[in-house]
């Protein structure tokens, strides 16, 4: 019987530094049969070895049209300490996809908002990768991603390019002013008051949230006074996994399985779930 | 017509199976503290009923550290080597009614979409005989569970003491019937469990309090007299939630899976510093819910055969059947209201 716990050997193809702790890297599997195989729908998320340190989960984080995975990931403990240090061409290990995704299908014909904070970045970006390809599937497209710092932004140049794309928004926030000097086309604010000031419209269209407690509680309400409804503002919910296969009992919320019935939910399947992510 | 087997019968049947290679697990005594384990004699087995054990017969079907696979570093590449599968025969002999009954409440979690070899391939390969109860303690409350001194839930067979030392053998099973078949004896006497124990709470009614009460402050009064050390779900049948840890070094080593418990307060806590359950109030109510609504709900069975064994392992007196008797109260104050 097959090993479900067992992870496939991937070649770290190529690894970008984002910011001081964020990391993103493109593997492949060292299968070429599998890698030439291997599907995934937008917005679910792998577990990712460090041989002899342990297991992180992280999304995946691009579009599905390639022959490659990439994550992105902040440096926080054990696992992400010694990911941090790999490098073109050492192996890591994969599991997944696991995990549910967002109705990419059922998003077409719909405006689309994406609202994001810090290393939440991943989470949307996948989807934003996915629209942007196909483009005319989609009506108009917002982003709204803000960081702390401008060193802090998270595929930075990545912002830039979409913005060149028809109908597409970027709007771009730190809560602190860069020094005097440094170049910076974007506004100094929380993501909430961005979002707020961006005319966005619920009809007929879908949100999209990750970032902060925070950020998320602040940005709901301006969600649902711009005609959102609960069930077309959508997040991806982070706790903490082990097994990612419905097995290690650490991920629920209640009688929810974060990690096989989520992490994607709308505000209306959080609303009938326990506060306990 | 019943059918018996006695004691140097079946001890004959134990060590016949040791000798062919078979895996015999069977309670054992360190002292005064009795234990399944594994046998290599026989003759080191206590075949007797018996209520108080110091661990269940999981371990042998879901053990407390399992190896999932091993790697070795080459350069740049990492060869990975997949664990062994369980390939002998087990005879798990002399477990509570109890302790069987947890196996096919896990089941289907462990076959739940994605298939855990490791829990299945023990199941498929192992023999449940479990000796019907002569006594019961105060810990126990099976009965509120759907649970019996006599239930054959999980078992392959149950024997029932009789006073000669004998056993009257009632097969249930194929492997069961295959592990017995030409070793009793026809006779006319026949065996019986104790009396069920007695409960003075009901389960179904606790049930619906917590899926009303997620923010009840019972929780946390209930969690004072908690100390968190986990040692309930070691002990506990039915818990299985287990973390995965690499051992060894960088260059060479394995993964493993090691039980834990929803009691540590490191079990859901973020590398950022978040925890969703950071009071042990909410990891309490966690235990509670996933016993009696979340297991409920998923699989239709609940994480708990009252066995007893959570509260006559605890520490400080606490454990599950004494959070259930607190919760009742709430319970049924609320249904006076
Ligand atoms: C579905 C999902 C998607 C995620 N996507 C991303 C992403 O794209 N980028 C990113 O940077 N982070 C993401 N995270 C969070 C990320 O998994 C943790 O930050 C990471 O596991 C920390 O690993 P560590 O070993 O360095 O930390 P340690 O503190 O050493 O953690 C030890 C172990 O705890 C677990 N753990 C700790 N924190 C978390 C957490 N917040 N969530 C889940 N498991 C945790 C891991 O299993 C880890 O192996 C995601 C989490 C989930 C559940
Ligand atoms: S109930 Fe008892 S055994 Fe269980 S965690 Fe609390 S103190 Fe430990
Ligand atoms: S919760 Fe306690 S009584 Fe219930 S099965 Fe586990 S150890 Fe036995
Ligand atoms: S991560 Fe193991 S059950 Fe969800």
């Amino acid at each position: 019987m097959e090993n479900i716990y067992m992870p496939d050997p991937m070649e770290v193809v190529e690894v970008k530094q984002q910011t001081a702790d964020i990391k993103l890297i493109r593997i492949k599997f060292r299968d070429p049969e599998k890698n030439a195989n291997f599907k995934f729908n937008i917005g679910q998320f792998g577990l990712y070895s460090v041989f002899g340190v342990g297991e992180s989960t992280f999304n995946i984080c691009c579009s599905n049209s390639k022959d490659y995975i990439e994550f992105c990931f902040r440096k926080t403990g054990r696992v992400t300490e010694r990911l941090w240090d790999v490098e073109p061409g050492d192996t890591i290990g994969f599991r997944g996809p696991f995990g549910n995704s967002y109705p990419m299908k059922e998003w077409e014909g719909k405006n689309l908002v994406f609202v994001a904070g810090g290393i939440a970045m991943p989470p949307i970006r996948c989807a934003i990768l996915y629209a942007l390809e196909n483009r005319d599937k989609y009506g108009k497209i917002t982003i709204v991603y803000g960081a702390r710092t401008v060193n802090d932004l998270v595929c930075k140049d990545e912002l830039d390019e979409w913005a060149q794309y028809p109908n597409v928004d970027v709007l771009k926030t730190v809560d602190v002013a860069p020094p005097e000097g440094t170049p910076w086309n974007g506004r100094v604010d929380f993501v909430p008051t961005v979002l707020k000031d961006s005319n966005i419209t619920g009809d007929n269209a879908v949100a999209l949230v990750v970032g902060p407690p925070i950020m998320i509680k602040l940005s709901l309400p301006i969600l649902v006074e711009a005609g959102f409804k609960d069930e077309d503002i959508f997040t991806s919910l982070e706790n903490r996994m082990k097994c990612g296969l419905g097995k290690c009992g650490r991920c629920n919320c209640g009688s929810v399985y974060v990690c096989k019935e989520g992490p994607v939910f709308t505000q209306a399947d959080i609303k009938n779930m326990p506060n306990d992510y | 017509m019943s059918h018996i087997i006695t004691l140097e019968q079946l001890k004959k049947t134990l060590a016949d199976k040791i000798s062919s290679g078979a895996q015999v697990v069977a309670p054992t005594l360190r002292g005064e503290l009795a234990f399944f384990q594994k046998i290599d004699d026989v003759n080191q087995a206590v075949l007797e009923p018996r209520v108080r054990f110091q661990n269940s017969i999981k371990e042998f079907f879901f053990p407390r550290h399992e190896t999932i696979f091993s790697f070795v570093r080459q350069g740049s590449d990492v060869q990975l080597v997949d664990a062994p599968e369980f390939d002998v025969e087990q005879i798990v002999v002399g477990a509570r009614p109890c302790d069987a009954a947890s196996l096919p409440i896990l089941d289907p979690l462990f076959a739940w979409d994605y298939q855990d070899r490791f829990f299945q391939s023990r199941r498929a390969k192992s023999t449940v005989v479990v000796f019907a109860c002569k006594t019961s303690d105060a810990h126990c409350f099976c009965t509120a569970v759907g649970g019996a001194p006599d239930s054959t839930n999980g078992a392959d067979a149950i024997l029932f003491a009789l006073d000669d030392g004998s056993f009257e053998v009632r097969c249930v099973t194929d492997k069961g019937k295959a592990l017995f078949s030409g070793k009793t004896q026809e006779s006319d006497k026949t065996g019986a469990a104790c009396a069920p124990p007695s409960v003075d709470f009901d389960v179904e009614k606790i049930a619906t309090w917590i899926r009303g009460n997620f923010a009840s402050p019972v929780w946390e009064e209930i969690s004072y007299r908690c100390v968190g050390c986990g040692a309930c779900a070691f002990v506990c049948p039915t818990c299985h939630c287990f973390d995965i840890v690499d051992e060894g070094s960088y260059s060479k080593g394995k993964r493993v899976k090691n039980w834990d418990s929803c009691q540590t307060v490191l079990f859901t806590l973020h590398a950022s510093g978040h925890n969703p359950r950071a009071t042990q109030g909410a990891r309490q109510r966690q235990r509670m819910m996933h016993k009696f609504v979340i297991y409920p709900d998923k699989f239709n069975a609940k994480l708990c055969t009252g066995c007893g064994a959570c509260s006559r392992s605890c520490g400080v007196s606490f454990g599950v059947r004494p959070a259930l008797e607190e919760l009742a109260k709430v319970a049924n104050q609320s249904e006076n209201n």
